[in-house]
């Protein structure tokens, strides 16, 4: 909707290369102390990804994940410890399982493996998040954007954006909340 | 089945004369030819009206669930029924006590328009109750493994085998078709949340429009929910009004728990072990 | 409508270097529910933050967002700087806009979109912020150590020495664990007895320790400061009240056993203490072989008795007290190497000994008076094989770890073998010589010049030929075959968990590796914690170690138990998993998920369709819970939801990415 918005997303812009936007769940102690370090290491990647900084992987709701790609994200990573170094024992465990089943069905309904990844990166693999980040928007940038409804898309396309079904304007407008 | 019949109509009468139970759980015959329906017999008296024939399609369980009263139910219960009310004790919506389990064998139930045996029944692996507390009639024989196992996943399989675009517009058919009337939803007897998550506008899980985003998120996360508790017998599939393929759905993610984690099947003790509330250090690593 | 203010650090020029901060906080201020949106140089810095707080005051806000560095960086400063306005410390979202934006991309126009993506997404969590509030669980002050080995000693002592009250529960009817059993420690070869038996009576004399023995832990509820712990002290059928400790019972006792502490090298009586030094000093009837006990005939300790402490009728002791620490001590056995190692014999030859076995023989106060003796003729060995790692370091029959200790103890054997024995030529078999330690190489170096030969290989077979050990292995260092006629062999075996500690860890929500060792928190950082608060580990239930090692540990479990203690009440966490219970149908799917076993089951009775009902739902203990949220995503309701994570904010986040 903003200006900055459009000029990122080259698809928008009608630029020529595709800049996928890609959502990283990273978990607090593991990956985001990772994604932290590459940051002073002054390590260099891609901007597509956003981190989205949870406690846990095992707090990564498969709901989230099919919830980003409905909206439109082009990918999402999850990120965690690696299995045995979870800072809470398990929480890596149970996301594993879930996430393993999950993702075995996304790809069964037809989705793009690519799309969505899960990876261990621990606190000091700073190489890792940075490689993990550009390998992932490489791959994305070579599949293209993710168009989850076609029909829906040619309707946004077509202008409706204001009355968009799926941006209620309460919703874009952050009014749902009374958390104040 | 005659003699079935009379055995369930004998046993619900008696047992609702003693006092020993307040309702029975059984079919009646429907408006229709060859329709049943499921039954609730508050009297002795009544029992008479119980049939139990080639059409008796719907799995009892849940509506144990439903009743209540003060005082036991007794439930007709085959393998299907069985196992479901093993998993609504298991996930503590029912104690044991609750319910007089009526044993009941069958060798697989007919669709009433085509007169074939229903789909669920051809890849039901347990025909005989698995939990009861008196077993009407003679235990029937289980059908052979591997006369069931093909069938199981072969439509997974089908699936399977396609490439991914065929597989895309395969499922984006089947999503475009819902129509989000959640009758999979309340037949089902593992959906027991006391709010679905469709319903939860708050956290805003599940949009209200009817189209293919939606409904793909409504059916994966349906899955989700009971995929590792899943017990097979199938009542989604059969109740779907648009005659959506969802035991595709849930078989696909029991056949990747079971080949993953050694999952096994469902619903045969009532004790809570799901697949997915449970680890091993060791468990497979499909993801780098 | 909240309030939102929207401060964007410069950081100097490492944010705004390469983000344009003034354009972030131009769109910044776009967003639903910011009123304010503003550039500063240093957020963190003394003027930074009263900006912020001045902020706060004029412009009514009541909720803040601060794009800046890591939140694992300044999270905690920013909490302590709201603490000090009307805003609740948790009404905070931090945008990582250094490492992860500036810091790793190079140029403006990349930098300054991702950074403003990254204020949208917390803009739209603080928007459904909640005010958090933290509190505080009352600590008892007393420490509770499972088993009275030289580690669970020393743990109490200091502990006892802090000034707080310490329970010990020990299984044997001793303290002194397998160090008061070993003749001489290494490297200084002091007597292992002469430094642990003070240790033991320093022990039993402290007013602020308490001795349970014959004792073991039945049950623990609770959590950090309040453990409802259930000890069980086993029948004694002896008053410790009158008894005097005179001994004049164990003289007369008829039935003889076979010695534990001896490791069956010599026997005991029926009643008795397990050796002289015993702490308590009082003897205690092993129920399994009394004459009287078991089939009701004897009674001669009890016509002896000068102090009628004899009380055949004797039950065991249960009781339930609270503490608020648990130093976790349980020790280690040696690896039953008779049922694994069928080429050395199986235990078939007498001859061939353990480690422990050698301690005892060697030992001035054991059976043979520390004569090297064979057990099976009693003659002097003059050829002695040492086998080297039986069981460690042999992930095909025993274990793949080393066990640490044994390449100095058996150098050590090596050594008081020769010093005793002048005519003795002794070989020691080993893979590798591990002698990492003050004065351990220096120790092993003196053991090789004292005239212990070291061949490098493994012994593949021991068998009996004319009452000599025929020792066949291969030397591969010359890549030879030896073939060595022993007199006697020692195999030096490995370390292994104590029989219960498997029990132990998993009623303490303890986790255990592959080998059921009990699971530090952390390997590096957090050595004597476990994952459940307040539960520490000391010696060697945590892995194999020595002494010095074990006894390190011990006092480092100790201070962190007086740190626990220093304080009368401890915060909980504020952001932890919390169940609605109009949601929770009950079915426990949390409940397993849970690695600190911080959610229950609890019956609650409500009106529900015109009727009482009485149902379970889930409760999360906020002492217990740590706040990983692996249950939220098991609740398939959602009723569980974890604070300062909520789905709904979850959610909003996504969406801001994508919509806004």
């Amino acid at each position: 909707m903003s200006v900055v918005n459009e000029a990122q997303t080259g698809v928008a812009a009608g630029t020529e290369t595709f800049e996928p936007k890609i959502l990283a769940f990273a978990c607090h102690w593991c990956t985001y102390s990772g994604a932290d370090l590459a940051g002073l290491n002054r390590m260099n990647y891609p901007a597509n990804v956003r981190v989205l900084r949870v406690p846990c992987s095992g707090r990564v709701n498969p709901q989230y994940i099919l919830t980003a790609l409905n909206q439109g994200v082009d990918g999402v990573l999850v990120c965690g410890c690696h299995p045995g170094d979870c800072h809470y024992v398990s929480g890596n465990y149970y996301a594993k399982r879930r996430l393993m089943a999950f993702r075995r069905m996304l790809q069964y309904t037809g989705l793009e493996p690519e799309r969505f990844q899960v990876r261990w990166i621990s606190g000091s693999e700073a190489g890792k998040f940075r490689d993990t980040v550009t390998s992932v928007v490489e791959q994305i940038r070579a599949i293209g954007p993710y168009t989850p409804d076609p029909a829906l898309a040619a309707l946004i396309d077509k202008g409706t954006d204001a009355q968009n079904p799926i941006l209620p304007e309460s919703v874009a407008a952050g009014e749902g909340g009374d958390a104040s | 089945m005659t003699v079935l019949q009379e055995a369930i109509r004998k046993r619900a009468a008696e047992l609702l004369e003693a006092g020993e139970v307040v309702r029975v759980i059984a079919w009646g015959s429907g408006r229709f030819a060859n329709q049943t329906s499921p039954l609730f017999v508050s009297a002795a008296a009544d029992a008479e009206k119980i049939v139990f024939n080639d059409y008796c399609v719907n799995t009892l369980a849940k509506y144990a669930l439903n009743e209540k009263v003060d005082g036991k139910i007794a439930v007709c219960v085959r393998g299907c029924d069985a196992r479901a009310i093993n998993r609504m004790i298991a996930d503590n919506q029912m104690t044991r006590d609750e319910v007089y389990l009526l044993g009941v064998p069958c060798s697989g139930m007919k669709d009433r328009a085509t007169d074939e045996v229903l789909p669920k029944c051809l890849t039901c692996t347990h025909r005989n109750p698995v939990v009861y507390d008196e077993l009407l009639g003679e235990a029937v024989a289980e059908p052979a493994e591997e006369e069931v196992s093909g069938l199981r996943y072969s439509g997974i399989e089908a699936v399977e085998a396609m490439d991914r675009e065929q597989r895309l517009e395969y499922f984006n058919e089947v999503f475009n078709s819902c129509i989000r009337c959640y009758a999979c939803r309340e037949v089902c007897p593992v959906c027991t949340c006391r709010e679905c998550f469709v319903d939860q506008l708050r956290a805003g899980w599940q949009g209200k429009q009817n189209n293919l985003n939606e409904n793909r998120f409504y059916n994966l996360i349906r899955v989700f929910h009971i995929g590792d508790r899943c017990i097979e017998c199938g009542e989604c599939a059969r109740v779907c009004p648009m005659g959506l393929p969802l035991m595709e759905l849930n078989r696909k993610w029991i056949k990747d728990l079971d080949e993953l984690f050694a999952a096994g099947e469902e619903g045969l003790t009532d004790e809570l072990d799901n697949t997915l509330g449970r680890y091993k250090t060791d468990d497979i690593e499909e993801f780098m | 409508m909240s309030r939102v203010g929207v401060f964007v650090c410069h950081c100097g020029s490492n944010i705004a270097g390469t983000v344009d901060v003034e354009r972030v906080a131009e769109e910044a201020g776009k967003l639903p529910g910011v009123v304010l949106a503003t550039t500063n140089k240093y957020m963190c810095s003394a003027p930074g933050q009263q900006a912020v707080k001045d902020a706060i005051v004029e412009h009514g806000l009541d909720r803040i967002v601060i794009a800046s560095c890591s939140p694992r960086m300044h999270e905690a400063t920013f909490r302590k700087m709201l603490a000090g306005t009307d805003i609740n410390p948790y009404m905070l979202e931090i945008a990582n806009v250094r490492e992860q934006c500036s810091w790793v991309h190079k140029e403006k126009e990349v930098g300054t979109p991702k950074a403003v993506d990254l204020v949208k997404m917390a803009v739209a969590k603080v928007n459904y912020d909640a005010p958090l509030t933290t509190t505080t669980i009352p600590v008892n002050k007393r420490a509770l150590i499972i088993g009275g080995g030289i580690a669970g000693m020393q743990a109490a002592l200091d502990i006892a020495d802090a000034g707080y009250p310490v329970t010990i529960v020990e299984k044997e009817p001793s303290l002194g664990g397998k160090m008061v059993m070993l003749d001489k420690t290494f490297p200084t070869m002091d007597c292992s007895a002469c430094i642990c038996t003070p240790k033991m009576t320093d022990v039993g004399a402290h007013p602020n320790i308490t001795i349970k023995t014959l004792a073991e832990v039945e049950s623990v509820g609770g959590y950090v400061g309040n453990f409802e712990v259930t000890i069980r002290e086993k029948a004694k059928y002896v008053d410790y009240d009158s008894c005097t400790g005179c001994g004049l019972c164990e003289t007369k006792c008829p039935q003889k056993v076979e010695s534990e502490f001896d490791q069956g090298l010599a026997q005991r009586r029926a009643i008795y203490r397990p050796f002289a030094q015993a702490v308590p000093a009082k003897p205690s009837i092993d129920a399994a072989h009394c004459r009287k006990l078991v089939d009701g005939k004897c009674g001669v300790c009890e016509k002896l008795c000068p102090c009628g402490s004899i009380k055949f009728d004797d039950v065991d002791k249960v009781s339930t007290e609270t503490y608020g620490a648990i130093i976790v001590a349980t020790g280690y056995q040696l690896i039953d190497w008779t049922k694994i190692y069928g080429e050395y014999g199986g235990g078939r030859y007498k001859d061939v000994i353990s480690g422990l076995q050698f301690e005892r023989l060697v030992n001035a106060s054991g059976p043979t008076e520390g004569h090297i003796q064979r057990p099976s003729d009693n003659t002097e060995p003059k050829t002695l094989v040492i086998i080297k790692c039986v069981g460690s370091r042999d992930p095909e029959k025993g274990k793949s770890y080393c066990s640490r200790a044994c390449c100095m103890y058996s150098a050590k054997h090596a050594h008081q073998y020769l010093d005793k024995v002048k005519d003795g030529r002794c070989y020691v078999f080993y893979m590798d010589v591990r002698a990492a330690g003050k004065g351990y190489d220096e120790f092993y170096m003196n053991t090789q010049h004292d005239g212990a030969r070291y061949v490098r290989g493994r012994v593949s077979k021991i068998y009996n030929q004319n009452g000599k050990l025929i020792c066949q292995g291969e030397d591969t260092l010359l890549g030879s075959q030896v073939v060595v006629e022993a007199d006697m062999v020692v195999v030096e075996t490995a370390m292994v968990p104590a029989d219960d500690a498997n029990r132990i860890g998993s009623m303490l929500g303890i986790t255990r590796d592959k080998d059921l060792w009990l699971s530090e928190a952390h390997p590096k950082l957090r050595p004597v914690e476990t994952n459940s608060g307040g539960i520490y580990l000391a010696g060697t239930c945590q892995g194999p170690k020595d002494i010095p090692d074990s006894v390190a540990q011990a006092s480092a479990a100790a201070m962190k138990v007086a740190i626990l203690f220093s304080k009368d009440e401890l915060e909980s966490n504020a952001m932890i998993a919390h169940s609605t219970t109009s949601l929770c149908n009950g079915c426990g799917a949390c409940v397993s998920i849970c690695p600190y076993t911080a959610i229950t089951l609890e019956e609650i009775t409500v009106r529900e369709n015109s009727r009482m009902v009485t149902r379970p739902v889930s409760k999360v203990n906020p002492g217990l819970c740590q706040g990983c949220g692996a249950c939220t995503v098991a609740c398939r309701p959602g009723a569980m939801d974890l604070r300062g994570f909520t789905d709904e904010q979850i959610m909003k986040e996504v969406a801001a990415l994508c919509q806004w």
